[in-house]
């Protein structure tokens, strides 16, 4: 057999690729290894690595940014450091340090203009207050100028409203302090859905019917529908919604989500991503080990697949791919009614909850 | 410059992934086969016989003494499958069905009695709407045991009986459509067996999911020992919050969930997780070995009295202890060395998110 059939073999076999596939999308997401060190990895979906870089801190989200090929890995809370990475290297480009009295949620956005990076952060001087920095990038480096009020406590995901200009900020309405994942009011909790201008004022706040529930993660459609996914602080049969919807020019409500779902969620989600062409929203409920996708605008349930310590999860332009903190990668076709899953030859396990696919 | 030495192994290697010669997927389907299934199957034949006691019972064909050691037969079934809760029984909170515990604020006593209260005539079709809370082995034990419920007495008898009869057939039903799912086609034992599935990309996720929920019961037995010892209530022993303790059958579902432990270990004919270890771990597998020895020889001793009688003296409450240190040290060779050991990551996020 010619080297060249045999290889074809392979990669067909296993899905090898002995090249990186430039034309897949980049998977970029922070990772452990066994020996518990953290990384910033970029990876292309058919499992060629682009980087993995170390760095001191564990991180949650990545920003990209809208013109270069930078992205911030931003540390997970309650941690001090986020990096600035090149995203053709892996290099290290910038350590933000938080500021005493500071520390990062794991969330930011970049305004379209690529000038300014937010990230949400608490006042640890009075836990719990939240916060979003604003960072003005000068062309190479991110330089912190200033502070707006998240209008809640315990601020964790924010996201662009299609206009680009109007914040929402998901408060998880939790207290903690400084070097502390301990929850400080667990009977006095606000979590609060906040649409915010970009200038800091308040347009809305709305909050869910459970004050334990805390919201905290967010997707947006390009109709401007919001999706958050919450986590349950009170007890294991209370009947929480944990994934909430505010359609354009609606109330924040509870998503149709049947019993039998809600239950398997183990009153806790991890991300959730909205595919807009499709019109479809998928959620990882890690603590359940399942995986669901809905349809947006019927509620309709579309899967509920068991998918063990189920992590992070966006779209792709055939539907979605999630990562596992203990097994491998899942890709799904959502084009036909039966929807195809698909193991990737990505490495298993480790991954942290959230994942962004740049193109 | 072409390396076909290389290249051959890395076949080999792909194709060793999806051969039966795969350790890990033999080991999958072994134990799927020889320890999961005939513990689902011994837990579906418990629950026939319990829903048939209950019946004989009620009608006066069977005394109490009986429909008790059915209840014991049913607890201790459920007992042994608890490190064995993967698949269909451990989706869609079906677990909470077969047992409320822990039962904090004796919810089951408060809500059997509310439940009666409201409904004269009780059947499986009233029950199964009901809240899990009634449905299970918990509310059965109520029953049969609890010291305010004479059965002797007719008129007790016959306000109980229907609820009785209920949940016998309601355990009986739930367990027989759990393990329909293991043997239909592409069911759990399959799952278990072929890869990749729609459940399992590979073997390798199969032995991890095995290991987790092992490692999510022993986790649980020291809880289900820890809180009547009142290690989490500042050393104040707290009775009534032991599994099964109207029962007083506590150690006994605490011995078969750890020999159901124990058989995910050792598998039969040697075929268990223990099997995947290197020659080289052969150390790491014998301290596992003598740890699950340990803890058994302890708790022998310790079944010869009820967790009752041990909580009421200092004697007892030491001897406790020193089987709950050893049931941590199974817990914890399987939580970090028998993990690493395997290559398996347990519950990143799900113990650790945000």
């Amino acid at each position: 057999m010619p080297f060249s059939s045999l290889l074809h073999g392979l990669r067909r076999l296993g899905r090898w690729t002995l090249g990186p596939g430039q034309n897949e999308p980049l998977l970029l997401s922070a990772r452990d290894d066994v020996e518990g060190r953290h990384y910033a990895v970029g990876y292309r979906l058919d499992g060629s690595q682009v980087f993995m870089t170390p760095v001191p801190q564990r991180c949650h989200a990545i920003v990209t940014h809208p013109v270069e090929p930078l992205a911030v890995f931003v540390a997970r809370r309650p941690g001090t450091q986020s990096y600035l990475i090149d995203l053709r290297s892996g290099r290290l480009v910038q350590t933000l340090d938080s500021p005493r009295y500071r520390h990062f949620y794991g969330h930011g956005v970049f305004h379209g203009t690529g000038e300014w990076f937010y990230a949400t952060e608490n006042d640890t001087s009075d836990p719990g207050r939240g916060l979003l920095s604003c960072y003005r990038f000068d062309g190479s480096q991110l330089v912190r100028e200033g502070e707006l009020s998240t209008h809640g406590l315990g601020p964790h995901e924010v996201v662009w409203m299609p206009d680009g200009e109007t914040f929402v900020i998901a408060n998880g309405g939790i207290r903690t302090e400084a070097e502390s994942r301990v929850e400080m009011n667990l009977d006095a909790m606000e979590p609060s859905l906040v649409l915010m201008h970009r200038n800091g004022e308040l347009i809305s706040k709305e909050i869910l019917d459970l004050q334990m529930n805390s919201i905290r993660h967010l997707a947006i459609a390009e109709d401007g529908t919001v999706l958050a996914c919450q986590q349950y602080m009170g007890g294991s049969l209370d009947p929480a919604a944990l994934l909430g919807i505010k359609r354009p020019g609606q109330a924040f409500e509870a998503f149709p989500v049947a019993e039998a779902q809600r239950q398997a969620m183990a009153q806790y989600t991890a991300s959730v991503a909205v595919h807009s062409t499709l019109r479809l929203v998928a959620l990882t409920a890690p603590r359940g080990n399942r995986f669901f996708i809905w349809d947006l605008d019927s509620g309709g349930l579309r899967l509920d697949a068991p998918l063990p310590d189920c992590a992070g999860v966006g779209a792709v332009e055939d539907g979605f791919v999630v990562t596992s903190g203990q097994g491998r990668c899942r890709h799904y076709d959502c084009r036909q009614e039966k929807i195809a899953m698909r193991p990737l030859e990505l490495p298993a396990g480790l991954w942290d909850n959230h994942l962004l696919l740049h193109a | 410059m072409f390396r076909p030495r290389f290249l051959l192994t890395g076949l080999a290697l792909v194709l060793g992934a999806c051969s039966p010669q795969d350790p890990q997927a033999q080991t999958s389907a072994a134990l799927a086969e020889q320890v999961l299934l005939p513990a689902y199957s011994r837990w579906a034949d418990a629950d026939r016989a319990l829903s048939s006691s209950a019946i004989a019972f009620c009608s006066g064909q069977e005394d109490l003494e009986k429909a008790r050691a059915a209840f014991f037969t049913a607890q201790k079934a459920w007992a042994e499958l608890q490190p064995l809760l993967i698949g269909p029984l451990a989706e869609n909170n079906t677990a909470w069905q077969v047992q409320f515990y822990p039962d904090k604020k004796n919810l089951v006593a408060r809500q059997v009695e509310q439940l009666l209260k409201t409904n004269s005539q009780i059947d499986k079709s009233t029950l199964d709407k009901a809240s899990v809370v009634v449905q299970g082995l918990t509310a059965y034990e109520y029953i049969l045991f609890d010291s305010n419920i004479e059965l002797a007495n007719a008129e007790q008898k016959a306000r109980y009986c229907p609820l009785l009869m209920a949940i016998g057939e309601h355990q009986q039903t739930l367990a027989q459509t759990i393990l329909a799912k293991w043997k239909e086609t592409d069911g759990m034992l399959a799952q278990l067996s072929k890869f990749p599935n729609q459940r399992y990309a590979d073997a390798q996720e199969a032995i991890a999911d095995l290991l987790r929920v092992q490692v999510t019961a022993l986790d649980s037995l020291k809880k289900k020992l820890g809180v009547p010892l009142g290690r989490q209530s500042k050393g104040i022993p707290q009775p009534f919050q032991a599994e099964a303790w109207r029962s007083e059958s506590s150690l006994l579902s605490i011995a078969a969930s750890l020999a159901g432990a124990q058989a995910l270990w050792n598998g039969v004919e040697g075929r268990g997780l223990r099997t995947l270890l290197p020659s080289e771990q052969k150390p790491l597998a014998e301290r596992i070995d003598s740890a699950y020895a340990d803890s058994k020889a302890r708790l022998d001793e310790l079944q010869q009295q009820s967790l009752q009688y041990w909580l009421a003296e200092p004697t007892g409450i030491a001897k406790l202890n020193a089987f709950y240190d050893s049931l941590n040290t199974v817990h914890r060779l399987h939580e970090s060395e028998l993990a690493k050991a395997l290559g398996i990551q347990l519950g990143f996020n799900a113990n650790d998110g945000d």
